[in-house]
């Protein structure tokens, strides 16, 4: 009886300092998550303001026209067409068309 | 049997003890009683610091969400001269990331002080590179950095913030107060390692961020409007461009472009004079643009129709002792052919029909003199005077956009107005006020200013204005397969010199709105100091035109031209 006594409390002082340990190394686990969450957080904004930079008209027009050789549409190479269907009559709908490519065939 | 020599020395023994008892417990007292209060305060110094945190600064997007300017931490590098071994050696292996000379550093270094800064908010780039060249005696920390993506884009709506992140210019100054993070001072503790933590119950505490803004601005028009202005003003010298669009339903802004163009990422080396937002800041004499208001008082006033017959005085008239001229000999005209050929004595003598009462009341009603109220610093209200400071000659030659200084904002407003059936809008550049999640907190809906004239004087300016494109000097702003309105100037600038008008210093303009039938565009061009031809209908003209063609594509608009059906039976 005094025996069972006895482990019964070395038991419960094993788990209350158990308990005590891990909340210290819980807590470190917390805070080097939230680093890592802020590290990544960084990385994030870092990756959004190049994404920014990278898709500005300024850059893309640079590429099209340097990189691939494309330029605008000369006045009358683009219509709007309105097509009117059964459906919507009052035509909702527009389509864009490049004059050049249609009459060419090339679409 | 008493005395014996074993209980002797339990006594020494117990005695030894009570001493070490009584040292320990003198101390304990000591330390907890008598130095508790001195001994707390240093332990509280040493694991608690109070600092003081600022939320991130807010987002500004355009109204696709592209974002055009937001805050990223970026690290900051100080040093600490009396723990470092070799400040010689340490400037070495810093120079090169830093991008900072060799001397400067070194110098900094071998200061006599505890802490200094050797270089603010780098590039994440130099910040990845110093993480890995760790150095006793160097520190890096966070700290918030505004960036502008886009570089030169609608930098001068934009403005810029400072190194300590206030809003120095632009929408970052006019909306500091919503940018701004929280600005709160937090109690810190350092761990057993030595490292800052938020303590219990204080993470949740963390200052705000600043909430975010979507301007009404469309960064592809921005583009297009900047570009093409760019262009302009390089190919006719000039010293200075604006161009400004706006939905004439709604008076939002859709591009604001100023030339030169500044990057907001670097502007320790540029004066205010490359920053300041001149739609808004700069007047000029509007030159002939002016007609085209004058003429919609004098049809809403019913002293004019389109059809009245006005002599143009073979090109000559004479108004209190000077002489007006018109750029070619013109006799009978029609009210119409006066604004289509921009005659200035046809222009002069509407403006007598009217008078000056009837004429000062307009100019007022249309926004001049005024602020447009542009949420937007630094908007000056022009310059309008009251009839009773007005000369001889004033009435003629305000109705030929004279004696009269106005900004770009506020013709393109008036302008826009004619093209909303009359109703003048308030101009405004930011739409939405959203918190830090993206929740919208604040939508600013379009605000009605006045009606300025009927719906059916506005058609009938409309209907005249069209007629300068087809028939007269606007010609080079026609868009083929629309039908575009607008109005060409040209006005003389006042040479600084002399105080008088100059021959050669010019600014050239043109304002209208197309389509003509359904406006969805109303557009100013200034082109200031143009060398060669300075004519509004040469050089700003073509810009309306290059622009207004671009956009109106970019935004699906129908061309007014019918589509031949032959077309499509050739589609395969």
């Amino acid at each position: 009886m005094k025996m069972l006594a006895v482990t019964i409390g070395l038991c419960l002082v094993f788990v209350f300092v158990w308990e005590r340990v891990d909340m210290v190394r819980l807590g470190y686990q917390v805070e080097r998550l939230k680093h890592e969450k802020v590290v990544l957080e960084r990385e994030r904004d870092e990756l959004k303001v190049k994404f920014s930079a990278l898709s500005s008209p300024d850059r893309i027009a640079k590429v099209a026209t340097e990189k691939f050789g494309m330029s605008l549409p000369q006045p009358g190479q683009v219509v709007m067409v309105q097509s009117k269907t059964k459906d919507s009559p009052a035509s909702a709908v527009e389509l864009r068309i490049a004059r050049n490519d249609v009459l060419n065939g090339r679409r | 049997m008493t005395g014996s020599p074993s209980r002797a020395r339990r006594y020494v023994l117990l005695l030894v003890l009570l001493c070490g008892f009584a040292v320990v417990l003198f101390r304990l007292v000591s330390l907890q009683v008598l130095q508790a209060a001195e001994l707390t305060a240093k332990a509280d110094r040493q694991h608690q610091k109070t600092v003081s945190l600022e939320g991130a600064r807010g987002t500004v997007m355009d109204r696709h969400g592209k974002v055009l300017a937001m805050n990223m931490e970026v690290p900051s590098v100080f040093g600490i001269p009396t723990a470092l071994e070799s400040p010689a050696k340490t400037a070495r292996s810093l120079s090169p990331v830093l991008r900072v000379r060799t001397d400067e550093l070194e110098k900094k270094l071998r200061q006599d002080r505890s802490f200094v800064w050797l270089a603010r908010k780098l590039d994440p780039e130099q910040g990845h590179r110093l993480e890995h060249m760790p150095m006793d005696g160097i520190g890096l920390v966070m700290e918030g950095r505004r960036f502008y993506p886009k570089g030169p884009l609608l930098a001068h709506v934009l403005g810029f913030a400072g190194m300590d992140g206030e809003g120095l210019e632009g929408i970052e100054r006019r909306y500091e107060s919503q940018l701004h993070g929280e600005k709160r001072g937090v109690g810190l503790q350092r761990d057993a390692m030595g490292r800052t933590v938020f303590p219990k119950g204080q993470a949740e505490q963390v200052p705000a961020a600043g909430h975010s803004l979507v301007v009404t601005i469309d960064e592809v028009i921005q583009y297009i409007a900047e570009k093409e202005l760019e262009e302009a003003v390089a190919k006719a010298r000039a010293k200075s461009g604006t161009v400004i669009v706006l939905d004439p339903q709604t008076g939002a802004v859709l591009a604001l472009a100023i030339s030169p163009r500044f990057d907001p990422n670097a502007v320790a080396s540029l004066t205010a004079d490359r920053w300041r937002n001149r739609a808004l800041t700069d007047t000029y004499e509007p030159g002939s643009t002016m007609k085209a208001l004058v003429a919609a008082a004098a049809l809403e006033e019913n002293v004019m129709k389109p059809n009245t017959m006005l002599f143009g005085e073979n090109g000559r008239m004479t108004i209190a002792n000077t002489v007006i001229h018109d750029h070619e000999k013109l006799g009978w005209m029609t009210f119409a052919q006066v604004i289509q050929k921009s005659s200035n004595i046809g222009a002069a003598k509407t403006g007598m029909a009217l008078g000056d009462q009837r004429l000062y009341r307009y100019l007022q009603a249309f926004g001049f003199g005024q602020k447009t109220e542009i949420d937007l610093p630094g908007e000056v209200g022009g310059l309008v005077k009251h009839p009773r400071e007005w000369g001889r000659r004033s009435l003629a030659s305000i109705s030929m956009g004279q004696e009269i200084g106005v900004t770009p904002i506020q013709m393109v407003s008036a302008v826009a107005a004619l093209a909303n059936g009359g109703v003048l809008m308030k101009p405004y550049v930011v739409s939405e006020v959203r918190d830090a999640q993206g929740k919208p907190l604040r939508q600013m809906l379009p605000q009605v200013k006045r009606r300025v004239v009927s719906p059916e004087t506005a058609r009938t300016v409309t209907s005249i204005l069209e007629g300068v494109v087809t028939d007269g000097t606007g010609a080079k702003a026609a868009i083929p397969g629309f039908r575009v309105a607008g109005k060409t100037g040209t006005a003389q600038k006042i040479d600084p010199r002399t105080g008088a008008y100059s021959s050669t210093l010019f600014v050239g303009s043109f304002v209208g709105f197309v389509p003509a039938d359904n406006p969805r565009l109303a557009m100013i061009v200034v082109i200031d100091e143009p060398q060669g031809e300075a004519w509004g209908g040469t050089v700003a003209a073509p810009v309306f035109r290059r622009v207004g063609e671009q956009v109106l594509n970019y935004l699906g608009v129908s061309s007014a031209e019918p589509v031949k059906l032959a077309m499509a039976s050739n589609r395969r």
